[in-house]
């Protein structure tokens, strides 16, 4: 009944040229534990240097570029445009336009799917999407009240010196310390660590499992690195590939910490929570006419996509089963058709909690479905690692979704990829490529 | 504190530190002094047209009236006949009008205001006493403007330098355009010559004697924003809105809705304290003098000039008897050696921007850089600045982060240092493609190269493996330019497919800051090739010579023989302080015993004997060149391993001793003491160096004298105040100095015999330069 209701978002513009959307390379530049390699840089520098680094791996011409979008969530304000200056800053031609778009940790997500959206429009063929999040710097502002205050202090002053001192009443000493940027949802008031433990409660997903999976991304990660698997993602940074949130240990000593959100019985702990982390990316997508009227060999189709939220209270990062369960019918597939799994790892918990939900007959009668998501073959997911271990620059992770996917397609010569990922405020994203056949 | 504030006066025309060996010289390149083809004396009145040189006068409603300079050429410039030009205008369209209620200098042209003063009308007038009534007449024209007693300002639109300047400075109020063109100098100090316009007793009234000198001995270029905030400018306005700002704002003078005072705000308690009272004065004077000194040696007599021009006019006395001061010390300079040296310098650096090999088959866009150590980086550093897109490539990623980080080093200071915007850093930035072995679209980026610049290790085998796999990906029309300092172009040619297209561009270490770039065809290379690199080196801001292909090419050349001596005269007894004494008291920035430390002793060990077992015969001979040969056998590499002939402090760069060690070492080659002095070190080195310079005219190495001063003052440092070796022997006597060398080789050997054409030049009485 919903595969009928539900209609992949690219129909939506079959009316016009039906055009196919293909990611033709994708980068990123080393990721990396907050306040290390890139704690002198901007955002806008390190988006600047992974734009430019996706220049410099595809020979592309810049001023063929129709259109540049960078996904970033912490904003410094004086670059509020980001996609704007580090495209400039990139040596991007000052013609081409550009945009910045946020989603929490989708948001480069959405970049790459406005990109597809922007061809399917017939508004661009060649767009670069991207991402990026410093954690090295953020935005610490004065308090509200101190922040009023200034605000209102030109006038203040006219008054002369009773006025300068009008400025300080009411203001109190705590009032003057510096305001970091919230880690707690605007909404809810929650911590996301301490959402995804309530959520894998939920699903019954045991700290021992989590661990278990702590351990795995770190081993897959440190692998692929070993193996120069990434070779060609991963943008050398001053000569290094290395990426330095990668620990490869082991279950006893990862098991060994203490809870880090919920205390003293939580189980979600420093290790099995993604880290704060720098770093930026870079997707080249483009119509697949473009592509090869220009010498390309595309790695993968963008098949279909979706944007979904869902209650940020209960089931804050619930959304990769929500958006996995629109993908896969709006495209007519069942969960066994897919050979590449790329799921964020938010969480080891969250992620866990969200296979147990596609795998949840249960779950899928309380939603009124005709049947469960589906089971993931954890063999095929995150087999290179994932945000755990690779780390999560918030604005950055969605594009290394994609080009590990679709290099992923390419190498293991699967058919068809999963791409899925929660962010905060109760949303989520999932999206379906096919391999390229060149 | 006090004197921290005065230390940013530097001067950094005559600067002659050790790496920046020549590229003061370079910056000669902008000295607001344009000059002119057709050689003139004082022009008659009524020869000259006053629409040849200005737009028809404006007088708009409001009663301004609007004087739009526009000179024959593309930059205006103030020549004898435009002065008299000026005069013209002033007299038939302002000075009787009584509606003429204000007046606006603007400038017709799109970029400039004006350049400066025409240099070929100094150079023209044979006995330079001549200039005190002609700057005379052009002061008495200024003056009669400024007796209207109406308000005058100058719109600046593009640079305003020189005589360009000092007009502006006469007017009232100044505004300028924030167009990136738009910069305001006096940089005749770096012609060995003073503002004699006036500029040495209007500026500092204005902008306070600090800045003033700070202006005047370093002919430094400032910029609108910096301009305003030090009070040389009223007004920073876009340049589209130039000309009506300038225009209300004249209105607005005339009416006395603005009024100005000099200086335009009162100074600081601690520039009060500087610059008003005298023990103040006494330390600012004296912290200058000691500038000049470290930055000069006193070689220049300009600077001391123009000092005591700001001097005659802080006493305050009559005005007209300080700008007659200030015009005989012009005359003064106008006649040194030191003037006519260093204006033999930038007409060369003029007449060498252009080449006669035609036009390139296609414009060079991309540029590949092959190997990103100091040279590669240092080439793709500048490239990239002038706009190319940078194809820099070495074979591991470390190598190209290597390389990266030496550009970016040095664009960061400039950062800092606020001589380059953040977006042009960007841009810079993104302007350099980092490529290596591992990249996987480094050919494709290869393919798309108009000139590859190959700066790997000096090995045949090496560069021929390199020529060989690149051609392989590079486009047919493909310029390859070979950065070699030692291996024949021919004998690297032949690993090519091209060979007509192959070609040397020789740099000198570090890249950015030597402004010598010497171009080297083969027999075999096409003309259109040649164009091709000299455009680039050109665009790239270096003096380009063109240069035969034989050991050494012409720089290296003439370092070999100078090498060779100094080890000679080690043996005879010259201590190393004395073989540096005497060199920079000749002139040079660095003597030879730190130059070498500086090079790299493993650097200037392998010229020496490279140039040993080349061509040029006695004249490598004389010397023990093992004095170097062991020292790298010991790992005495100079400063780059902080020992040398000298010891360097690695905490503290600036400090160097020359050990009990060293001294007990260079005893040992020490065979005699001939107890030699100052001037005989300096006519030992300096004459086989000049010799050598002469020999290679006569081999036809290089094409001209220009080329040869040029060359050895850009690419070794040497003395600039002489105009280079061949300005030198001209000003020595060429039969004087034969005789010298003759005396020379009389005692000391054949080494010492002057070549042919130096003797035929003595024999014929002929100079190098007429």
């Amino acid at each position: 009944m919903l595969r009928s209701t539900v209609t992949p978002m690219r129909r939506a513009f079959s009316s016009a040229a039906k055009k196919n959307i293909v990611v033709v390379d994708g980068i990123r530049l080393p990721f990396a534990m907050q306040s290390t390699i890139y704690k002198d840089l901007l955002a806008v520098d390190l988006q600047r240097h992974a734009l430019k680094a996706l220049l410099t791996k595809t020979a592309l011409d810049p001023a063929l570029i129709d259109y540049v979008l960078c996904g970033t969530v912490i904003q410094e304000t004086k670059t509020s445009n980001i996609a704007r200056e580090a495209s400039m800053g990139a040596g991007i031609p000052l013609s081409v336009p550009s945009h910045t778009v946020t989603q929490a940790c989708i948001s480069s997500s959405v970049a790459i799917c406005t990109a597809a959206e922007k061809i399917l429009a017939g508004q661009a063929d060649i767009v670069v999407a991207g991402g990026v999040e410093t954690f090295s710097d953020v935005p610490i502002r004065f308090s509200r009240k101190v922040r009023q205050k200034l605000i209102g202090a030109p006038k203040a002053m006219k008054k002369g010196p009773a006025g300068a001192l009008s400025l300080l009443k009411g203001l109190g000493l705590k009032d003057l310390a510096p305001e970091a940027p919230a880690i707690a949802n605007y909404t809810t008031g929650e911590v996301m660590g301490v959402s995804s433990d309530r959520l894998s409660q939920k699903f019954g997903v045991s700290r021992e499992e989590m661990d278990h999976f702590t351990v795995r991304s770190h081993t897959n990660a440190g692998k692929a690195h070993e193996e120069k698997w990434y070779d060609g993602e991963v943008m050398p940074w001053n000569g290094s590939t290395e990426e330095n949130g990668i620990k490869v240990s082991t279950y006893e000593k990862v098991s060994k910490l203490n809870p880090a959100f919920v205390k003293p019985y939580g189980t979600h702990t420093a290790a099995n929570s993604s880290f704060l982390t720098d770093g930026a990316s870079a997707s080249l997508i483009m119509s697949e006419e473009k592509a090869l009227e220009l010498g390309y060999k595309p790695m993968a189709y963008i098949r279909d996509w979706a944007f979904v939220a869902c209650d940020p209270f209960e089931e804050l990062l619930l959304g990769p089963t929500y958006g996995a369960k629109k993908c896969l019918d709006a495209m007519n597939l069942d969960m066994k058709d897919i050979g590449v799994f790329e799921i964020h790892e938010a969480f080891a918990g969250q992620v866990l909690s969200n296979l147990n939900a596609m795998n949840s007959d249960k779950f899928a009668e309380e939603k009124g479905w005709s049947k469960k998501v589906g089971e993931v073959d954890q063999t095929k997911m995150n087999t290179k690692g994932g945000s755990l271990s690779l780390g999560h620059p918030f604005g950055a992770t969605g594009s290394r979704l994609v080009t590990t996917a679709s290099r992923r397609l390419q190498q293991e010569q699967e058919r068809f990829a999963l791409l899925a990922a929660c962010a905060d405020g109760g949303l989520g994203h999932a999206a379906i490529l096919e391999r390229y056949d060149n | 504190m006090l004197t921290s504030s005065i230390r940013s006066l530097t001067l950094r025309t005559t600067s002659l530190r050790s790496t920046q060996v020549a590229s003061s010289a370079s910056r000669l390149a902008n000295n607001g002094i344009t000059p002119r083809s057709f050689s003139s004396v004082l022009p008659k009145m009524e020869d000259v047209k006053v629409e040849d040189y200005f737009k028809p006068v404006e007088v708009t409603d409001s009663g301004v009236a609007i004087v739009r300079l526009d000179g024959p050429k593309a930059m205006n410039t103030i020549s004898f006949a435009m002065s008299a030009a000026a005069k013209k205008m002033w007299n038939e369209n302002i000075a009787d009008r009584s509606d003429v209620k204000a007046v606006v200098f603007i400038s017709a042209k799109k970029d400039n205001f004006i350049a400066g003063a025409d240099i070929q009308d100094i150079k023209n007038m044979e006995d330079k006493s001549q200039m005190i009534p002609v700057i005379e007449d052009g002061l008495n024209f200024f003056k009669s403007m400024k007796a209207k007693g109406v308000p005058m300002v100058s719109a600046i639109n593009g640079p305003a330098m020189g005589g360009g300047l000092e007009w502006a400075l006469w007017c009232d109020y100044r505004v300028a355009s924030d167009s990136p063109k738009t910069k305001m100098s006096l940089p005749e100090v770096k012609l060995g010559l003073l503002p004699g316009f006036g500029g040495t007793q209007n500026l500092f009234p204005l902008v306070g004697v600090q800045k003033a000198m700070d202006m005047m001995l370093t002919g430094k270029e400032i910029r609108p924003a910096q301009a305003k905030k030090m009070g040389l400018i009223d007004l920073v306005v876009s340049p589209h809105g130039l000309e009506s700002s300038a225009i209300r704002a004249a209105e607005e003078l005339a009416s006395g809705k603005i009024k100005v005072t000099v200086p335009r705000k009162k100074k600081s308690w601690m520039n009060w304290a500087i610059e008003e009272t005298p023990p103040g004065q006494s330390k600012m004077w004296e912290t200058i003098d000691k500038m000049i000194m470290k930055n000069t040696n006193g070689k220049y007599p300009a600077p001391y000039a123009i000092i005591e021009c700001v001097k005659e006019g802080l006493k305050g006395g009559d005005k007209d008897a300080a700008f007659k001061f200030e015009r005989e010390k012009f005359a003064e300079l106008a006649a040194t050696s030191e003037s006519a040296g260093l204006i033999g310098i930038f007409d060369g650096m003029t007449s060498l921007k252009k080449h006669s090999f035609g036009e390139p088959a296609r414009p060079t866009k991309n540029v590949a850089v092959l190997g990103a150590g100091l040279m590669g980086a240092g080439i793709a550093q500048i490239s990239a600045e002038k706009g190319y897109r940078v194809l820099l490539k070495d074979k591991t990623d470390e190598g190209i982060a290597n390389g990266e980080k030496y550009i970016n080093g040095n664009w960061d200071k400039k950062l800092k240092r606020k001589r380059m915007t953040m977006h042009k850093h960007n841009q810079n930035t993104a302007n350099i493609v980092p490529l290596s072995d591992n990249s996987p679209a480094w050919k494709q980026h290869l393919a798309q190269a108009d000139l590859v610049i190959e700066a790997v290790f000096e090995d045949i085998n090496l560069k021929h493996s390199v020529i060989k796999e690149m051609e392989e990906v590079l486009p047919e029309h493909c310029v390859f330019a070979t950065n070699t300092s030692a291996i024949p172009i021919e004998d690297i040619a032949k690993g090519s497919k091209r060979p007509d297209q192959l070609i040397g561009m020789h740099y000198f270490s570090p890249v950015p800051q030597m402004p010598l770039l010497e171009i080297i065809p083969h027999a075999g290379t096409s003309s259109q090739t040649i164009a091709t690199a000299y455009n680039v080196g050109v665009k790239q801001g270096k003096t380009c010579i063109t240069v035969k292909d034989v050991p050494g090419f012409y720089v290296n050349r003439c370092l070999g023989p100078f090498l060779v001596e100094v080890s000679a005269l080690a043996r005879d007894g010259a201590s190393l302080e004395l073989l540096d004494k005497s060199m920079t008291n000749f002139g040079m920035p660095v003597g030879p015993v730190t130059l070498a430390d500086e090079v790299g002793i493993d650097v200037s060990n392998k010229v020496a004997n490279f140039l040993s077992n080349a061509d040029l015969g006695v004249r490598m001979t004389g010397g023990d060149i093992s004095l170097m040969g062991d020292m790298v056998e010991k790992g005495w590499l100079g400063r780059k391993t902080n020992q040398g002939f000298y010891t360097y402090d690695p905490k503290n760069p600036k400090k160097k001793t020359i050990s009990a060690e060293v001294k007990e070492y260079a005893k040992q080659f020490q065979t005699r003491d001939l107890g030699l002095t100052e001037l005989d070190v300096q006519n030992r080195i300096v004459s086989r160096f000049i010799n050598e310079a002469v020999m290679c005219l006569q081999d036809e190495i290089i094409t001209d004298p220009v080329q040869g001063d040029i060359g050895l003052i850009f690419g070794t440092g040497f003395a600039p105040f002489t105009g280079g070796p061949f300005r030198y022997l001209d000003n020595y006597g060429i039969d004087k100095y034969v005789a010298m060398m003759n005396g020379l080789a009389e005692e000391h050997g054949p080494q010492f015999e002057p070549c042919q054409l130096l003797k035929d030049y003595a024999a014929k009485g002929k100079k190098f330069h007429n």
